[in-house]
């Protein structure tokens, strides 16, 4: 289940592919909403490892829009649930993510995304 | 003031108890005395019986409610190498039980250590502290105190009869008021992995699985991972102690099993923690697709050492003259998951590389947890050190042992707050600061599979 937070976190890593390799586009995606408990601390602690733009584009590509485009200096409990759902609540569990660099296509098959590499990505 | 309190620990990894200890009183943020065990604690303690200081009595709670290895607490009152030496404690400490003799409902057990004591003269024990003159009723079902007194023997397995524990002959005595019952050692049979949904035959048992989520100080808000997660064990503990858990396995087969739901979710479903399994990955840690480092308050895991289960890696064991020209040529089925060519991965080259791979992705201050195997005959402690980095620190080392080899749970602590790029995983330079020296743990499948003979068979 590729929840948002786990595609903020991964980034192409197919050898020499360092330049425009994240945010992965979303390819074919199904989703399922998997409600989760609401932990401010812990939303709070993710925010520090957060890349915003990327989160706000890829809750985009699944059809959220509630997060404001800028991140906000100040963060209510609203804005914490919010964003409680759309990191940890909206699971991809079926489709692909693609590198915008090198298109290479990693399946996400039964909410497991394959991240492995070819031999010749490698090197 | 400190007060002393009296430990009881179950009878099972003697090792682990202090280390345990040391991260729930940690994880709380409270102190934990040892002042009558002097400077090397963590080693000199195999015996089941502590006499341990703690700032506040809802210490007692908290420890009993996490750590794995406590049987109870004990309000301790008095010791002795006999009952004399112990009731003339006893008395002396009579401030701190003065308080329940006027009208206090009790109860008064009497226990041995690698002895049973027969009924008879367990009533003779309580007599003997008749001089307490304790007035309130004697409740066996809802006391309002316990009081408990117990004697030490020493370990007499495998003596001749006549050379067997004699009543009454034992090492030491202790005396105290039950204040925490371990609670968490139930969890023990929770964690039971044949009571559990989905698992395989590398899975870890539950006790060390609880065990090295207390090591990570798993806790609520926390982020861990699990580089080698293949069935999970390791993963349910720490997300029922609170913590959010990533994990990834170059084998996808081993965290998806065979029905559609993967097999960790199942499992982790059975324990009501699904939620707390933040993603499962496919990738090899040595090609991992983490965008930056600093994400992980912990990682925790148990990498395979090649007896079971081989560590493998992405590569051929051989290296082609042109990889690119390799699966191109013949493209296969779109129904087909490719599934690439690996190489084994050597386990001291393993170990190191987690070790600097920990240092890039964990917090400062976060903790790294694992089992390393090692030839107990060939073990030296310099092993553990020649596999460390700067900016990594080894907080504890907790042997199981299973006579001619054995494991370590390895305990690191992340020391440093500057940044560190990730490993090169890179067999060609090691990262052993000393590559003079080398590990006990160097080859251990070889190792296994002879049998640990010193030379090799003619």
């Amino acid at each position: 289940m590729v929840r948002l937070i786990t595609h903020n976190l991964l980034a192409c890593h197919v050898k020499g592919c360092t330049t425009n390799n994240f945010p992965l586009t979303f390819q074919d995606v199904q989703i399922e909403l998997q409600e989760a408990e609401f932990n401010p601390e812990f939303v709070r602690n993710l925010l520090s490892r957060l890349d915003w733009a990327a989160l706000v584009d890829a809750a985009k590509q699944v059809g959220d829009t509630s997060l404001p485009p800028e991140e906000p200096e100040m963060m209510d409990d609203d804005l914490l649930k919010k964003l409680h759902h759309v990191l940890l609540e909206i699971h991809v569990i079926e489709g692909a993510m693609t590198c915008p660099n090198c298109k290479h296509v990693y399946p996400i098959s039964n909410g497991i995304p394959n991240m492995l590499l070819a031999e010749h990505e490698i090197g | 003031m400190p007060k002393e309190y009296l430990f009881v620990f179950a009878q099972a990894h003697e090792e682990f108890r202090v280390p345990e200890l040391l991260s729930i009183s940690d994880l709380y943020a409270f102190n934990i005395g040892f002042p009558r065990y002097g400077e090397d604690f963590r080693n000199a303690l195999v015996r089941p019986f502590m006499i341990l200081t703690l700032d506040q009595e809802e210490h007692t709670k908290l420890l009993a409610e996490r750590c794995i290895l406590i049987k109870s607490i004990y309000e301790f009152y008095a010791e002795g190498q006999t009952y004399k030496e112990l009731h003339e404690q006893n008395k002396m400490a009579q401030s701190r039980w003065t308080q329940y003799v006027e009208d206090t409902s009790f109860k008064f057990t009497v226990d041995a250590f690698n002895y049973s004591i027969g009924q008879r003269r367990q009533r003779e024990v309580i007599e003997s502290f008749s001089y307490m003159d304790f007035m309130g009723k004697i409740d066996m079902k809802h006391p309002e105190i316990t009081l408990g007194c117990f004697e030490e023997y020493r370990d007499d397995r495998g003596e001749p009869q006549s050379n067997r524990n004699k009543d009454g002959i034992f090492n030491h005595v202790y005396f105290g008021r039950l204040v925490a019952e371990g609670s968490a050692r139930s969890l023990v049979g929770k964690f039971d992995v044949k009571k559990r949904e989905y698992f395989g035959n590398t899975s870890m048992e539950a006790e060390i699985s609880l065990l090295m989520a207390n090591q990570a100080q798993a806790s609520t808000s926390k982020l861990v991972y699990d580089p080698f997660v293949g069935t999970g064990s390791m993963a349910y503990t720490t997300a029922y102690f609170g913590a959010h858990v990533y994990g990834s396995d170059i084998d996808g087969r081993q965290m998806r099993g065979k029905a559609k739901t993967p097999g960790i979710i199942r499992a982790a479903t059975q324990y009501g923690v699904a939620d707390k399994i933040m993603d499962l990955c496919t990738f090899d840690v040595t090609h991992n697709p983490w965008r930056c480092g600093g994400l992980f308050d912990a990682i925790i895991t148990d990498p395979p050492y090649g007896v079971r289960a081989g560590a493998k890696r992405l590569g051929r064991k051989k290296a082609r003259e042109d990889p690119s020209l390799t699966h191109a040529a013949k493209p296969r089925p779109d129904d087909q998951p490719r599934v690439p060519p690996t190489k084994p991965y050597e386990l001291s080259a393993l170990v190191s590389d987690l070790v600097v791979l920990a240092r890039y992705l964990l917090r400062p201050g976060g903790r790294l947890v694992f089992f390393l195997p090692t030839v107990t005959d060939e073990y030296e402690e310099v092993d553990i050190y020649s596999m460390l980095c700067e900016g990594m620190e080894v907080i504890a080392n907790s042997l199981q042992d299973f006579g001619s080899w054995g494991r370590r749970l390895i305990t690191i602590r992340k020391t440093s707050t500057s940044y560190h790029s990730p490993p090169a995983f890179d067999n060609s330079s090691p990262t052993q600061p000393d590559i003079s020296h080398i590990p006990a743990h160097k080859d251990f499948r070889e190792k296994y599979f002879q049998g640990f003979r010193k030379e090799s068979p003619p």
